[in-house]
């Protein structure tokens, strides 16, 4: 019997034939210069058996959806019929070659086996190769092969275990498709047709929109105008500081600050009055700092983007292309939570033999090896992004090298024990307020040993004080400080902004990042000092009293961040130079501001409708509905807004004027 | 003991403004007592105490001066009730509260960093006491939040009162204008600030619609002009 093997990329096609053969294949070159034929025999086990087989490969997508012919113009028929125009879905005209192959070797196959990466896109693609073979072979039988690795023994193991092609998945991709090429084209032209009659430098500029760009953009928008609209305010805290046996403790205060000076003054007053400060608690405990939860694609990019000064596209590209070479896992995963079943302590046997983290890996295979944390999320396609085998610096580029090692640390250190310490917590009560005072000594670093990116050191060491005891502390302070505005977003802060609203898939959010740049919409600039992750760090014993205490919005920021549950062991990356930030230009603030101020229910800025429609893709997948129904609501939401937009055109246009035109 | 004297000595039990003649013989004896007290306590809480006829004119004001800075500490020497004219969180920088304030103008809610869109029927099936979207429950004060009351007394003198210790009946959205506050006997006011703490003041409750409505409606523009008396010169 003869199958057809097709997988999404020519890497993967040649890894898995390499592995079902054994190593022995036939390679025969086909028409199309990136694809290969690998023929060689297999035994599918039942019902199959012993079969010949014809492993090939596509390269992405093989087709595209556009309108009709009658629909090319960009002023006639008008932008809005284009939310009810035909489409048509062909094959690439770079494609083609490549649907011819697929259907040649159809037609001598019984069955099809997909290969493409597990998740919607990989889904929807298996589903145009099924077209590609039906030119050939109407009847042949369709079959999908379920992996997330192309590791030998995970591969052979797929190949045993065929399931089904999920056609909810398709459709949902589907779907999105074709929403995304109407509503974008819809407003692409209607913007671009409408401001280009204002002249100057939108004259010849294509305006592009996509629902997931303009929320995206909206983010930008709205935290640089937090930045340039803040008004600092000033505060006053107490600090008190007290000296015993050459040692000093440092106690900061309860109510961390007041933004009111009489109040503050009247505190202190009372507790200078009062002479004596008395040691209400003194505890002793056991305190552990987290190891990492198993990586995502998101923390993988934000980790790339703070840590290795790469962008999140970049890190997505290299881990793809370690991943095509079989040295890590899928790296597209929403996954933070390791299967029982997986024998992680195989994996981490394989690090062994690296001169920068073998030792430890070593330790773990030696009795240290502790099970992972779970995270909540789990896409039931992929698990957590970790190494398939080592890979030794000289089969790497610098780049390659450099994500790799940040991948089997994240791992090593998920498979580590926590780093543990003894933390003591001083309480004072002076006058009528409590102050309180904190001290850690590490005691086991662990994880920390391999995980090179968090930090967790000592602290200065405490006086030795004991409940009950009176003082007159050595110093006691009033002091002022000032509310400082926001930073500028980073790309970790924007990652995490589109995830938390979702704005794109793990996979895309990338390319939209990168999309608002090339349009000119954002641009990058540096900035110096800072650290990067102040929105994830956790509560940081060493932090300046006045800064503790309520976290995120301590520092009188408002980012939306430090309150969204803990994404603990989050990296360090303290103190850095030259973090890129995005900060919009003008255009980009005309067009945000422009919809904004058109005031409808849900601005074009706002990443409410996108979100509505990411969900019913999710819908569909589960089988709650169905493409034609999200479609009709969905091209009908849209539509409404498109008409409300032409209506109040002027606002969009005068936001224009503002922002572009004015000096 | 006739209605009139019953109804006085169970306000007094729960340490209300003695009522004023006017009040005792406003109430029909038909009624029973209970729904009687309920009505004679409503009618004080939602009253005007500089102005209210319901309540008797020898309910005992603040002490002259009390509002001086110059006082290093006054004790209050008897029971003294007062009502709520304003609150303000001293916790919180007032640019974090406009920012708050807008994102809910703007049907916006934040989750962490999940931007949440509020819709009006929404928020009546989630919010407390069906408010309008206007008047969202701002995020809860912490622990050791700090505010600043501004009380009034029987004669209208004002004076600010602020939490030694942290009330938890204390709050923006929690605390109401016009709601009514007994400071007991000993009550410390230190530079003029009456120190606030549970165990020397009774809470009431009560509010005056206006004064609330009139309060929620200017508290945005009132944040955004005291942020504006800080901002440096530039």
């Amino acid at each position: 019997m003869k199958v057809l093997c097709v997988a999404e990329k020519p890497s993967i096609s040649k890894a898995v034939a390499t592995h079902l053969s054994g190593g022995s294949f036939q390679t025969h070159n086909t028409r199309s210069q990136y694809i290969k034929n690998y023929a060689f025999t297999f035994d599918f086990g039942q019902p199959w058996g012993q079969c010949d087989v014809t492993m090939t490969a596509v390269v992405g997508h093989l087709t595209q959806t556009l309108f009709a012919d009658g629909y090319k113009n960009w002023e006639s028929p008008p932008p809005v019929s284009l939310f009810g125009a035909p489409t048509i879905t062909t094959v690439h005209d770079d494609k083609k070659a490549i649907a011819k192959n697929i259907a040649d070797q159809a037609r001598y196959a019984r069955l099809l086996v997909i290969w493409t990466d597990c998740d919607l896109e990989g889904e929807y693609i298996g589903h145009e190769i099924v077209e590609a073979a039906k030119f050939g072979n109407r009847d042949i039988t369709v079959k999908r092969a379920t992996f997330s690795n192309i590791e030998r023994a995970h591969v052979l193991n797929a190949a045993r275990r065929l399931g089904n092609l999920d056609a909810k998945l398709v459709n949902a991709v589907a779907a999105r498709i074709e929403l995304d090429l109407r509503v974008g084209w819809a407003f692409t032209r209607f913007i671009t047709n409408s401001l280009r009659p204002l002249g100057g430098p939108v004259e010849s500029l294509m305006i592009s929109y996509g629902s997931c760009q303009f929320p995206t953009l909206g983010f930008v928008v709205d935290r640089y105008f937090k930045v340039r609209n803040f008004t600092p305010e000033p505060f006053w805290s107490i600090k008190v500081m007290h000296k015993k046996d050459g040692k000093q403790a440092n106690f900061s205060w309860a109510r961390n600050r007041v933004f009111d000076r009489m109040s503050a003054v009247i505190l202190y007053e009372r507790c200078l009055d009062s002479n004596k400060a008395k040691v209400t608690k003194v505890q002793e405990k056991a305190t552990r700092k987290f190891k990492p939860l198993p990586l995502t694609t998101v923390e993988l990019q934000k980790a790339a983007t703070r840590l290795l000064r790469m962008t999140g596209q970049q890190a997505l590209n290299l881990a793809e292309g370690l991943y095509n070479k079989g040295f890590v896992s899928y790296p597209r995963t929403e996954t933070d939570r390791f299967d029982k079943g997986m024998d992680l302590k195989k994996l981490v046997e394989k690090q062994t033999p690296d001169q920068r983290w073998g030792p430890h890996a070593q330790g773990l295979v030696q009795g240290g090896f502790r099970q992972p944390r779970e995270g909540r999320h789990d896409d039931k396609a992929h698990p957590p992004i970790h190494p398939i085998t080592y890979a030794s610096p000289s089969v790497l580029s610098p780049d390659e090298a450099r994500i790799y090692e940040y991948i089997v640390r994240r791992f090593l250190a998920c498979c580590s024990e926590d780093a543990k310490g003894m933390a003591t917590d001083i309480e004072l009560q002076y006058g009528e307020e409590i102050f309180t005072a904190h001290g850690v000594v590490v005691l086991e670093r662990n994880y920390l040993e391999v995980f090179i990116y968090d930090k967790w050191e000592d602290s200065a060491e405490l006086p030795n004080l004991r409940v009950g005891e009176q003082f007159e502390p050595t110093e006691a302070l009033l002091t002022e400080g000032k509310t400082s505005p926001p930073n500028y977003l980073t790309e970790a802060d924007l990652l995490a902004l589109m995830d938390a609203n979702g704005i794109g898939t793990d996979a895309t959010m990338a390319e939209h990042i990168q999309k608002i740049q090339d349009r000119e919409y954002v641009q990058t600039t540096e900035r110096s000092g800072q650290a990067a992750n102040d929105d994830d760090d956790d509560d940081d014993p060493h932090d300046a009293p006045v800064a503790r205490g309520t976290r995120g919005r301590g520092r009188a920021r408002v980012a939306r961040g430090g309150r969204g549950g803990r994404t603990s062991g989050q990296a360090a990356g303290g103190g850095r130079r030259g973090i890129k930030v995005f900060v919009p230009t003008r255009l980009g603030v005309a067009l945000i501001l422009g919809f904004d101020r058109m005031n409808f229910e849900t601005s074009l800025g706002k990443p409410f409708l996108r979100k509505q429609m990411e969900t019913k893709m999710k819908a569909i997948c589960a089988g709650q509905t169905t493409k034609d129904v999200v479609l009709r609501e969905s091209v009908a939401q849209y539509r409404q807004v498109f008409l409300q937009s032409q209506e109040k055109l002027n606002v969009l246009k005068a936001a224009c004027r503002e922002f572009v035109f004015a000096g | 003991m006739d209605v009139p004297s019953q109804i006085k000595s169970a306000l007094q039990a729960s340490s209300f403004p003695p009522p004023s003649q006017n009040l005792l013989s406003s109430l029909s004896p038909s009624i029973p007592l209970p729904s009687l007290l309920a009505t004679a306590k409503s009618r004080i809480l939602s009253s005007d105490l500089t102005s209210s006829p319901l309540i008797n004119p020898s309910l005992p004001t603040l002490p002259a001066g009390i509002d001086s800075p110059a006082a290093k500490e006054v004790v209050l020497g008897r029971d003294t009730h007062v009502q709520v004219v304003d609150i303000e969180n001293l916790s919180v920088s007032r640019w974090e509260q406009v920012e708050e304030l807008e994102a809910i103008e703007r049907g916006e809610r934040t989750r962490g960093r999940e931007v949440i869109q509020v819709t009006g029927e929404e928020n009546e099936n989630v919010g407390t006491q069906s408010q309008p979207a206007t008047q969202a429950q701002p995020t809860q004060a912490g622990k050791n939040a700090i505010h600043r009351l501004t009380l009034q007394d029987r004669a209208g003198n004002k004076v600010y009162a602020i939490e030694l210790r942290r009330i938890d009946k204390i709050g923006i959205g929690k605390t109401m204008m016009g709601e009514k506050i007994l400071l007991k006997r000993g009550t410390v006011v230190a530079r003029g600030t009456v120190l606030l703490t549970a165990d020397k003041c009774v809470f009431l409750g009560g509010k005056i619609d206006a004064w609330q409505r009139t309060w929620v409606e200017g508290r945005l523009a009132r944040l955004k002009a005291e942020v504006g008396q800080d901002r440096p010169t530039q």
